[in-house]
């Protein structure tokens, strides 16, 4: 075993990455989300395949966002990547929101974990449950208390 | 932007389509009955804080409204169980704000009792068996009771049967009911429901003074009333981990379809609460609401919901 050779540094990929290198510009100040930012992009342009990813900084927020759409044609939508242990209110939600477009709300965690939540302006009623419903009859509910 | 109104109501899952088709005609009957109910003044009893109604067509008035409450009283043929509730109803605070304001509300104020008055009230209560007629039933019931020991066979010596008799016959003279002894009846139901003003002054709590309005609770408000002026019935959610469940009609004919929050605008949130109150929205087939009153007045809601996104 050849001690004296110093052990090669893997490549950052990440920090040499355009799109890395291109958010860092946008002088937002934070490296955790621009970071989260990265890894979100990566996910809707390689992963997901979407349509057109591209990524701006958000005024007000100080954050890189992500705006795309997910199939060609479709409707833009915007995607806001945090990092899971970051703090957000509700006044920030809604300055995302007025830019006019569906919300995607994705938080990153410490793992690379991507979750992401659809963010709507007003109420929208989800959706009913699945039939086919059936009535329990007095049989069932009594099998089903003796299993709990 | 999709909008939710009570027009839109979906039946809940074990509702058949006739049912539906009742529902509606319900409808329009309760509507006359609400714009009954809306000049009806419902009468309130406060048990420290705790806003409660007892009487029935209060009840009924309430619920014409579009205002639930919570039965939190036991049913004296069935007690020990809480599946099924009945009187009194309780208020949540902000349905008894939302009455206040529209004038529909009394709370009897609790005068000051006088001494002379005080008595008056123990006076009443005889009204039941006077003193003279339980003084009578209880030298009888001694009487019996004492034969019944002296004529029953038992292995005590004849002495005692003697001691016995003798009591037996001066009991006449001995006897005196204690006024302790006294049976009284108090008639809580007549007192929760008439204004019987005797029963009321006895029964009734003091009246503790509503504290300052904490901004909180001034946003739940907010966010009530908007809700309820928009149709939907409120209910509380400590369930769902949440302020409200938002119903698109009664709750005995929907599931909720909204589990509203409360937070003001520049309220900070952990990212990781958010994700919690939206898997758990999820699960159980809710929307999220987030609700914040604006300065303006209005109140801005963002649902939150899964994306669907593995």
């Amino acid at each position: 075993i050849d001690r004296c050779t110093p052990k090669k540094q893997p490549t950052n990929w990440i920090q040499q990455h355009p799109v890395y290198q291109g958010m860092k510009s946008l002088e937002v100040g934070d490296s955790a989300q621009i970071h989260a930012a990265f890894l979100v992009y990566m996910d809707l342009s390689e992963a997901r395949h979407w349509n057109k990813v591209s990524y701006m900084k958000s005024p007000e927020l100080e954050v890189v966002l992500l705006e795309g759409r997910e199939l060609e044609g479709g409707p833009v939508q915007t995607v806001l990547p945090l990092p899971v242990h970051q703090n957000v209110n509700h006044r920030s939600l809604r300055r995302v929101l007025d830019r006019g477009f569906p919300l995607l709300l994705c938080a990153v965690g410490s793992d690379s974990t991507l979750v992401y939540q659809r963010m709507t302006d007003g109420l929208v009623t989800p959706d009913p449950p699945v039939g086919p419903f059936q009535d329990v009859d007095r049989r069932h509910q009594r099998k089903r208390r003796q299993q709990d | 932007m999709a909008t939710d109104d009570p027009g839109n109501r979906r039946p809940s899952p074990l509702s058949l389509s006739s049912s539906f088709r009742q529902g509606l005609m319900s409808d329009q009957i309760s509507e006359e009955q609400e714009a009954e109910s809306q000049s009806h003044v419902v009468a309130v009893s406060l048990v420290d804080s705790t806003p409660l109604l007892w009487r029935m067509q209060d009840l009924r008035a309430v619920r014409g409204q579009g205002l639930v409450g919570a039965l939190v009283g036991s049913l004296a043929r069935v007690p020990r169980q809480n599946g099924r509730m009945g009187r009194p109803l309780q208020l949540l605070q902000e349905e008894q704000r939302l009455l206040g304001e529209q004038g529909a509300i009394a709370m009897a104020t609790r005068k000051q009792v006088s001494e002379e008055r005080r008595s008056l009230v123990f006076e009443s209560f005889d009204s039941y068996r006077s003193y003279e007629e339980q003084t009578v039933l209880a030298l009888e019931d001694k009487k019996s009771s004492l034969l019944r020991a002296m004529t029953t066979p038992t292995p005590h010596t004849e002495s005692k049967h003697v001691a016995l008799r003798g009591h037996l016959e001066t009991l006449d003279h001995h006897f005196t009911f204690p006024r302790s002894g006294l049976a009284v009846q108090l008639s809580t139901a007549r007192a929760g429901l008439t204004y019987c003003p005797e029963d009321r002054v006895y029964l009734q709590a003091d009246r503790s003074p509503r504290g300052p309005v904490s901004p909180q609770s001034e946003a739940k408000y907010q966010v009530f009333r908007d809700l309820r002026g928009r149709g939907f019935y409120l209910t509380s959610a400590g369930k769902f981990g949440g302020d409200f469940l938002v119903y698109p009609g009664d709750p005995l004919r929907f599931h909720s379809h909204f589990i509203a929050i409360c937070l003001s605008l520049d309220e900070s949130m952990c990212l990781l609460d958010v994700l919690t109150v939206a898997r758990l929205g999820s699960n159980v087939k809710k929307t999220v609401l987030l609700c914040s009153a604006t300065p303006e007045g209005g109140v801005v809601y963002t649902s939150l919901q899964w994306s669907g996104m593995v």
